[in-house]
């Protein structure tokens, strides 16, 4: 079953500084099945979030079309659920009420979303945190928090942009691995914007490589799953899949 | 807060007071100072205990504090939601800051001439006052709240289901929440001060209007006895309801820096 389907997507701002049309996105098709975990890689300025944000629903696209299950997509929805990279948990909602937040919205009454609640920080190991604020946490707590909310909305897909972007390298590497571990158990579709290569390839099933707005190219990332960073790091399969990607996005 | 860290606060919190005390009464007995001048602390002791014992203290402070908690109230009402309507369309924000500017400076005294005119002496011209310094800081407080409030809040929300409603109730008042109780806590310090100016000129109760007839019979005592009052019913008022209103809220969700 096709899940997200993109058509010929693009956007086009005005940036009223240079005093000219910018094409942000051209034409860039994408299928993503059900289950898939895709990254897409690039540099600063290659669209990438800019493409998130048109399938998240926060910006209009200028051109094409995203349908999701075949029905086309307007505006923000709980369908596609959304990692940011500042972690954009309500300050004043403790952890549970945050990881809740979605079931409160579907009208989920409050027992039952407590046990949801608790039930995906313990999936990300979470779960003696429920009554802190997040402003208590460190920012990989935060993102775990993040993590854990959007899952618990259960949605079709899974949106995530540059989510370990703004978390120290330790504590990166630690959430990469939960994170593949959470979709091996889950499997959630996951689309993951990131511009760090070896990131970009430790996660995802296929590696789409963005440059000026366009899809210059994709890889298949056929590497055995779980995957962590002791066993990957220098696992030769995992080097030239890596030096590949990177050499597509310097050549962008 | 541990117990012997409450007593050190408190101690604190009156040992200005009391050195403020020995200094008035010393220099009452040094320089032999006319009670038509300024009295002694036991005249104002006095003045005090008589009009608690014949209710009339107990009559003034009633007067003038429902007068704040009406104006209060009704200011709160309609500034937060006018101020969150101006946060959310930016339009209107722009049309109405230079507005919202001007009557921020003009709430206060100025408006009683006008007030005594539209709702006579009394309680009417008073709560207006009230409502007046209230709601314009409110209001403008309320709109910066949900200004401030970074777009990516909203877009989670929306992306968890949140529709406009939900929207406002969950991200927007809870958001705004600390500007819209720092509002409160400044304009009700402006409501205290138009309160008693305006209780001097527009009213026959309440505790301006206690000095200002304490005045016309020298009873410097009394008048005395009133500013100690009314400070000390402030002091009270921000240290029991607003401050642990701001601490409850703002400070727990670490939205601004303790201090």
């Amino acid at each position: 079953m096709r899940s997200l389907t993109i058509r010929d997507l693009s956007k086009t701002y005005f940036d009223a500084y240079a005093g000219s049309h910018v094409d942000a996105v051209r034409g860039v098709s994408l299928e993503v099945t059900q289950g898939e975990f895709v990254s897409l890689v690039g540099p600063s300025g290659c669209g990438k979030t800019t493409i998130l944000n048109m399938i998240a629903g926060f910006i209009p696209c200028s051109g094409g079309e995203i349908r999701l299950d075949g029905r086309a997509i307007h505006g923000p929805g709980p369908d596609r659920g959304v990692v940011f990279q500042s972690f954009a948990l309500f300050p004043w909602k403790t952890v549970l009420d945050n990881v809740g937040f979605g079931p409160k919205m579907r009208g989920v009454p409050k027992a039952e979303r407590d046990r949801t609640a608790r039930e995906y920080l313990e999936l990300v190991g979470l779960a003696h945190a429920a009554d802190r604020y997040p402003n208590e946490l460190s920012g990989g707590m935060q993102q775990r928090v993040g993590v854990a909310r959007a899952l618990a909305n259960n949605p079709e897909v899974l949106l995530m942009d540059e989510p370990f972007a703004s978390v120290d390298a330790q504590t990166r590497m630690t959430l990469q691995e939960e994170l593949t571990r959470i979709w091996q158990e889950r499997r959630p579709t996951i689309i993951f914007i990131t511009h760090d290569v070896s990131e970009a390839v430790f996660l995802a099933n296929r590696v789409i490589v963005l440059s000026k707005g366009q899809i210059l190219d994709e890889v298949d990332i056929a590497l055995p799953r779980p995957r962590v960073w002791d066993k990957l790091h220098e696992d030769a399969a995992f080097k030239s899949l890596s030096g590949k990607v990177l050499q597509l996005v310097r050549s962008a | 807060m541990r117990p012997e860290g409450r007593l050190k606060s408190i101690a604190y919190f009156f040992a200005p007071l009391l050195a403020l005390l020995v200094l008035w009464q010393a220099t009452i007995t040094v320089f032999d100072v006319n009670p038509r001048v300024f009295p002694g602390i036991s005249a104002v002791w006095h003045a005090a205990v008589t009009s608690i014992a014949d209710g009339t203290l107990i009559q003034h402070i009633g007067a003038s504090l429902t007068r704040v908690a009406v104006g209060t109230v009704i200011g709160i009402a309609i500034s937060v939601p006018l101020g969150m309507a101006m946060g959310v369309l930016p339009a209107v924000a722009t049309f109405l800051t230079p507005l919202m500017r001007f009557f921020s400076v003009l709430a206060g005294i100025a408006w009683i001439p006008i007030a005594t005119l539209w709702f006579g002496y009394g309680f009417g011209a008073i709560t207006f006052v009230i409502f007046n310094a209230v709601f314009f800081v409110v209001a403008y407080n309320a709109m910066l709240g949900v200004s401030t409030i970074p777009m990516r809040l909203r877009y989670a929300a929306a992306s968890l289901g949140a529709g406009p409603w939900r929207t406002l109730t969950e991200v927007l008042l809870p958001g705004a929440l600390p500007n819209i109780v720092t509002g409160i806590r400044t304009g009700l310090g402006f409501a205290w001060r138009g309160l008693i100016a305006a209780e001097m000129i527009a009213t026959n109760v309440g505790l301006g209007y206690m000095l200002f007839m304490a005045r016309d019979f020298y009873r410097t005592e009394v008048i005395v006895m009133g500013m100690i009052v009314i400070g000390l019913l402030w002091l009270l008022l921000d240290r029991l309801l607003l401050a642990p209103l701001e601490r409850a809220t703002v400070e727990r969700w670490g939205m601004v820096e303790r201090t």
